[in-house]
């Protein structure tokens, strides 16, 4: 039996995969940003925000998400939306907040880093 | 705090997961929704849009997989797909998980068995607070101690009190009796009387231990302040609630030990059982009382008496070291300070010598420890041994399974399951199999146990010793259950996934080349037959050693003689009160008059019950003080009950009174070394000395016996002399009585004409001497039919593993089997061929087994007697039991070989 499966679809020339590790920092922002926000409208505003630069794989989300829930960032409850539709709404936690301030200083230290690397070249 | 939280959380998800899960897949199908939504209002059509959506969100499975494993349950889930696989499976093999689960639970169990006494008597700390505080001073055993000026083990009261006053190095000392009283006491008014051992104690010796009463009080300084006035006792938590029912009002209640009523203050601990592992006081009652509680041991507190255990709790920060030090100072400064010390040069040089070493009393003082640690070690040795081939057993068998199992596991490969999975499924099903081997090892070592304390305390009153289940028990267990399933569980599953997919799948029986691809289940064979050996030739050491024992002469006739213990201290006589004697002689008279019985009498001492040794003088010799005779105080008769012949001279008789010359008869031995010229008879020595603050006695001999063994099997010739009891008072136990005829009707004949003279004299452990005989070598009956067992059990498993791997073997030669016969092949030809490798097999294990055996006998040289670890009898008797049973195991493999038809074999090919 050969596979069938296609194991990478091919990146959108007009968009940019996010620097790995950043996912949390990104979707942290973002709810601190907004508020409450259910899992779509957390893409949107990533990719908004972002000129439409910033592409998430949309479905990862949420594996990112339930680890944000098991940690205590965030918590989650149902309710509707405009076009009522049931949606879950992902809400910071106060540990999500001091969560943000961590990946925010941590991520200006590696870019910070990488920027001194490259004037100096 | 966000640790706990976080777990409550994933815990939640477990146990809410099919909420959880269709949770995310809603949320996930409105992502998708939405998504589609926006793009066909963008203008895409329906397809497009559909697919753009799916595009960019994803392949929801892996992601539905990666949020599960967000959740941190993903192994528990594969662990019960992979149990409930194994149950499926183990059900479809009785007969294999049968024997599998058997194995394992007769070896868990017996390891877990052994190591609880381990533990019991060796490993578990005292019950009471900071136990590794606790220091004992001295380190010998009771049984080395001699009549030294300078006791370095046992101490007078008053030294203790110095002591306890002076060092600097205990935060408290206590002390405890050295012996426990073995006393007849009187609840209340009751009027039967109650066997008690009552040990008395240091007034502070609960505050030392740091240990309180779980109702009342207990004791304290004051009742240890003066001599005599102080009567009250502390009950232990088994006493209170066996003989007074747990009574609430239990200090209400009175104890009645010789003629003095003691108060009940209160209960112990219901742990609590003093500082000595294997014994279990009914009540501790304070050393002020020790001169009035029968047998009045502690009477004498005189500066030199040497009586008392000395515990200290070191202050904290003191080493050992410093507090040694401390206290073989205070030592002889305190022995020098007392006023009647005799400073002969004897004596000072026995004080010079003198060097009081702390022995740790983190676990308490044990004879059990000294008497059953080296034993324990041996069996803890045997049943790991007995384990390890279970393990191997199982091995064998989850190997063949695992290999007749090749085709599936071929199967599960080539659709894409990993090889770390295939092993953890194989592993979780050893773990499952583990156990329950061990689940069933823990019921079977609990019953186990109870036979096991029973065969130890051999007829006597169990011994009080917890093995019951406990953490460091289950510890032990579990390490072993896990660490089994890993060693057989191993193996098999390394094995099964490297096998050639292709092959495998092509046919379930392979051809031909069988035999060399199982190395492993053959050498697995080889280790259970070398390991087995090793068993058995130790259980026949041990059998050898048990009839060397059984077969010592003991100089006397154990055959039909009667003994029992009469408690006459119960009676409340004062030392040296003439009715005690005459209330003796009436009941040795009456006994001998009873039909059935040809001679009765009393004794201080029967064999193996202790002694009270002395140094002796012998006029015109120069003997050193290291020479000691044993005493025994007998009636007129007791050489005639016990049937110990009279060499020389005569035995005692009516002349021989209080008030007449003091005479003895000497032991054979005795006579030869210390009086060598000429007859004996008429000779005189001395005992007691007044160095040793004694009275000095003269006595004249008036008889030679033969040797007997007194204090045990093994050990060497004693001196022994017997005295008189009319001439030296002894407070009797020991009644003995020559009968002939049934014993039980002897018994009750005897026991009646005692109680008949005294209703009230309290009698106790009746049995014979042939029993306590037997009890002497307790320890090696005990290894001997343990070692015997478990040998039988391993070469059993060894057995069954040369069966499994045989008729495996001989299943997938079927087809090579089955050509040789069409070429002509005899079918005896063909069993012969099967017996030669098991054979092999054998012959491989034994010669790895014999030098092993070697080495292992000298192991246990110190528990033989009478034979050598390396007994050539007991090597070949081991060889032939293992030859002979792989014979046995492999003659049905063999027998199907040579009756394979070769139609139907070759039908497969």
């Amino acid at each position: 039996m050969t596979a069938l499966i296609r194991r990478k679809a091919a990146a959108d020339k007009s968009r940019d995969e996010i620097p790995p590790g950043t996912l949390y920092l990104l979707i942290l922002k973002t709810l601190a940003a907004r508020g409450r926000l259910h899992g779509y409208e957390i893409a949107e505003a990533i990719l908004s925000c972002s000129d439409e630069v910033l592409q998430v794989e949309e479905g990862s989300l949420y594996p990112a998400l339930q680890r944000m829930l098991i940690q205590g960032w965030a918590t989650a409850e149902w309710g509707v939306t405009a076009g009522n539709r049931r949606a879950r709404y992902y809400t910071l936690t106060l540990a999500g907040k001091r969560q943000l301030g961590l990946e925010i200083s941590q991520f200006e230290r590696v870019m910070g880093a990488i920027v001194r690397v490259l004037e100096t070249a | 705090m966000s640790l706990s939280g976080e777990l409550k959380r994933r815990l939640q998800m477990l146990f809410h997961r099919g909420r959880f899960q269709s949770d995310l897949d809603e949320e996930m199908r409105l992502h998708v929704d939405l998504r589609r939504e926006q793009q066909m209002a963008a203008g895409a059509d329906a397809e497009t849009a559909r697919r753009a959506a799916l595009k960019r969100f994803g392949n929801p499975t892996r992601l539905r997989e990666e949020s599960q494993r967000a959740w941190g349950w993903e192994w528990l889930e594969t662990l019960l797909q992979d149990a409930g696989y194994g149950l499926r499976f183990m059900a479809r093999t009785p007969g294999v998980t049968a024997i599998a689960l058997l194995s394992l639970a007769l070896g868990i169990g017996a390891n877990t068995a052994i190591f609880s006494f381990l533990n019991a008597v060796m490993l578990r700390s005292l019950p009471v607070k900071n136990p590794q505080q606790l220091v004992k001073l001295g380190v010998g055993d009771s049984a080395g101690i001699t009549d030294s000026f300078a006791s370095t083990d046992l101490y007078s009261y008053p030294f203790y009190r110095e002591f306890r006053r002076r060092n600097a190095v205990f935060s408290d000392t206590a002390a405890t009796f050295s012996m426990t009283n073995s006393v007849h006491g009187f609840v209340d008014e009751q009027s039967e009387p109650q066997p008690l051992q009552v040990q008395t104690v240091s007034g502070n010796f609960f505050q030392t231990l740091g240990v309180g009463a779980q109702r009342g009080r207990v004791l304290d300084d004051a009742d240890d302040s003066s001599e005599g006035d102080h009567p009250v006792v502390v009950i232990s938590d088994r006493f209170w609630k066996r003989d007074l029912g747990g009574d609430p009002g239990v200090l209400h209640h009175t104890l009645r030990l010789g003629d003095v009523v003691y108060q009940i203050v209160g209960v112990a601990p219901p742990e609590f059982f003093g500082t000595v592992v294997g014994e279990l006081p009914d009540a501790w009652a304070p050393l002020s009382m020790a001169g009035v509680i029968p047998p009045h041991w502690g009477a004498d507190k005189n500066d030199f008496s040497e009586s008392l255990y000395i515990i200290g709790r070191l202050k904290p920060g003191v080493s050992v070291t410093q507090a040694t030090a401390d206290t073989n100072v205070l030592f002889k400064a305190i022995l020098l300070s007392f006023p009647d010390a005799r400073l002969s040069k004897d004596n000072l040089a026995d004080l010079n010598h003198a060097h009081v070493q702390l022995e740790s009393m983190e676990r308490g003082l044990s004879d059990l420890r000294s008497e059953y640690s080296e034993p324990l070690k041996i069996l803890m040795g045997i049943v790991a041994l007995v384990l390890l081939i279970a393990c191997a057993n199982i091995a064998n068998l989850l190997l063949a399974r695992s290999t007749a199992r090749a085709r599936e596991l071929a199967v599960r490969q080539a659709l894409g399951a990993g090889r770390m999975r295939i092993i953890r499924q194989l592993l979780t099903e050893s773990l499952l199999l583990a156990i329950a081997g061990g689940a069933l090892g823990i019921a079977f070592a609990a019953g186990a146990n109870r036979v096991l304390l029973r065969m130890i305390s051999q007829g006597r009153q169990t011994i009080p010793l917890d093995v019951s289940v406990n953490p460091r028990l289950l510890a032990f267990t579990c390490a072993v259950t896990v660490g089994t399933a890993l060693l057989f569980g191993t193996l098999p599953a390394l094995r099964a996934t490297r096998l050639q997919l292709t092959e495998n799948l092509k046919s379930g029986r392979g051809g031909s080349a069988g035999s060399r691809r199982t190395p492993l289940a053959r050498i697995l064979v080889v280790a259970q037959v070398a390991i087995s050996l090793l068993l058995t030739v130790g259980a026949c050491l041990f059998q050898r050693t048990l009839i060397n024992l059984s077969h010592v002469s003991t100089g006397f006739n154990p055959d039909h003689v009667l003994t029992l213990r009469i408690d006459s201290d119960a009676k409340g006589f004062k030392d040296k009160d003439p009715r005690e004697t005459a209330l003796f002689k009436e009941i040795e008279a009456r006994v001998e008059a009873l039909p059935g019985v040809q001679a009765a009498s009393f004794s201080a001492f029967r064999f193996e019950e202790g002694s009270w040794n002395t140094s002796m003088r012998v006029p015109d010799r120069q003997l050193s003080r290291d020479v000691n005779v044993k005493h025994n105080i007998i009636g007129n008769d007791y050489l005639r009950v016990m049937q110990i012949p009279l060499i020389e001279g005569r035995t005692f008789g009516a002349q021989d009174t209080g008030t007449s010359q003091r005479v003895a008869i000497i032991s054979e031995q005795m006579a030869r070394d210390l009086f060598p010229a000429g007859s004996v008879i008429g000779r005189t020595y001395t005992i007691g000395s007044a160095d040793d603050g004694d009275t000095p006695v003269q006595i004249q001999v008036i008889g030679v016996a033969r040797d007997v063994k007194f204090g045990g099997l093994t050990e060497p010739v004693q001196y022994i002399d017997y005295m008189p009891y009319t001439q030296r008072e002894w407070g009797f136990g020991d009644f003995e009585v020559r009968y002939s005829g049934d014993l039980g009707a002897v018994s009750k004949e005897v026991q009646d004409a005692i109680r008949s003279i005294d209703p009230t004299l309290p009698i106790s452990d009746v049995e014979t001497l042939g029993e306590q005989v037997a009890r002497s070598y307790t320890n090696e009956t005990l290894i001997a039919e343990l070692s015997a067992f478990f040998a039988l059990v391993a070469v059993f498993l060894s057995c069954i593993g040369i069966y499994g791997v045989m008729s495996y073997l001989v299943g997938r030669r079927t087809g090579e089997i089955g050509i040789r016969m069409a070429l002509g092949a005899r079918r005896s030809a063909v069993a012969w061929q099967v017996m030669r490798e098991i054979a092999m097999l054998v012959a491989a294990g034994i010669a790895i087994g014999l030098p092993a055996a070697l080495a292992g006998g000298r192991l246990t040289g110190k528990l033989l007697y009478g034979v050598s670890g390396t007994d050539p009898v007991s090597l070949a008797a081991g060889v032939a039991i293992l030859i002979a049973a792989g014979l046995l195991a492999g003659y049905l493999p063999a027998r199907r070989a040579s009756r394979i038809d070769p139609l139907t074999a070759l039908r497969y090919e």
